[in-house]
């Protein structure tokens, strides 16, 4: 964590996806960033996102890259587009990984690990 | 263990080169017919190649169709022999004027045309997974340096860290259209013997990863004669080459430069 992505993390932990919005051509980005992308104007403003979006692509890990994820092989990484704009990677979960595909929509889930942590992670819309 | 991670990505298990690639193949298996039945022609192709290199890791390992396809998961859609291989090494390549290669003792390669384009956006905003890549303008630019096209060339050697860059790229500079890769590279196309011969060192998949010297390196050495029992030409059932294409791409499909070689 660092001060530009804290407000994002805090967020989390209140379960709200925060984004930042361009106060000048209103585009909503992630990752945080002091300047717009694409404008670069610098003045912006904290919104909620409503947590629903599409699986733009995803994976599926059969290795661990990372000791700490062996125990969840195997697990979907997706990058998630989300119906305000930014992309972001997450999980997908709460279905197989063989029933995840590209554009099917998700809403967001939280998964409180740690007092301190939150993850929004994502699962099929019922 | 996550609060050690430090990225927003890391924290979801997303790690690597392999697994972001494997996020590109994916969408674009989405997008157009491609898939491990397309990859696997790549793979065992230019282990073909690798098979007729003394200097390649995997001379003396064969593969076929149905290896390919048993292969352990690394990242799914990519299995095992999707992925290049881990090595040291070394790679080099002398530029000079080419007045002042005509004196020299090897037998020089002139550069025709160079072209670069890259899209650059981070991951997860990139829209351009399954294509067109920076390979399309990198491609056009390069050709159009060179005042030739596409049917000049003779063979090509593919920046390919992963089996789908290699189809992203070809499929990019225009040797087939989106989706039609399955066909193209179907019946031996860039194997020894074939119409169109790819990484004929073996590649980074086969022969070793040297970041975009393998794939330069390799251009160049074919057109200087000096690829032994590979050598295009007569001895591999090919068409002896007078110019060669050649890729490198970096990042997560962020970066692309083209080179058309000829002979001198």
């Amino acid at each position: 964590m660092n001060p530009d992505n804290r407000p994002f993390w805090d967020g989390c932990r209140a379960h709200e996806l925060r984004f930042q919005k361009c106060f000048h051509c209103g585009l909503v980005r992630w990752p945080p960033a002091t300047h717009c992308p694409a404008c670069h104007e610098t003045a912006s403003e904290w919104i909620v996102s409503e947590g629903k979006g599409r699986i733009y692509t995803y994976v599926v890990y059969h290795v661990a890259y990372h000791p700490g994820f062996k125990d969840d092989l195997p697990y979907v990484v997706a990058i998630v587009e989300l119906e305000e704009g930014p992309r972001l990677f997450t999980n997908i979960i709460g279905c197989g990984t063989e029933d995840v595909s590209c554009d099917m929509p998700v809403e967001v889930v939280w998964e409180d690990i740690h007092e301190a942590f939150t993850l929004p992670k994502f699962r099929p819309v019922p | 263990m996550l609060m050690e991670l430090g990225g927003d990505e890391e924290v979801f298990g997303h790690f690597g080169a392999a697994a972001s690639y494997a996020l590109a193949a994916r969408r674009a298996m989405h997008t157009f017919r491609t898939g491990p039945e397309t990859w696997r022609h790549i793979a065992v192709g230019q282990r073909k190649w690798a098979n007729l290199n003394p200097r390649a890791m995997m001379h003396d390992r064969t593969l076929n169709d149905e290896e390919y396809m048993a292969a352990r998961w690394l990242v799914e859609p990519f299995r095992l022999f999707d992925a290049c291989l881990v090595n040291d090494g070394g790679r080099a390549y002398v530029v000079t004027t080419a007045e002042r290669a005509r004196d020299l003792r090897q037998t020089p390669v002139l550069i025709m045309g160079l072209g670069q384009h890259n899209p650059s956006n981070a991951p997860q905003d990139a829209t351009y997974l399954a294509g067109p890549t920076g390979a399309k303008v990198a491609g056009e630019k390069a050709f159009q340096m060179a005042g030739v096209t596409l049917e000049a060339v003779d063979a090509c050697e593919i920046y390919d860290c992963f089996t789908y860059t290699v189809e992203i790229t070809l499929q990019d500079y225009g040797f087939f259209g989106p989706g039609e890769g399955e066909d193209w590279f179907n019946g031996h196309t860039i194997e020894p013997g074939g119409r169109m011969p790819v990484n004929t060192s073996g590649g980074q998949l086969s022969e070793a990863y040297y970041m975009g010297l393998t794939p330069l390196t390799e251009g160049v050495m074919q057109l200087m004669g000096r690829c032994g029992d590979r050598q295009l030409g007569d001895k591999t059932g090919t068409k002896t080459p007078e110019i060669i294409l050649c890729s490198d791409n970096g990042g997560i499909l962020q970066s692309h430069a083209c080179a058309v070689l000829r002979r001198m």
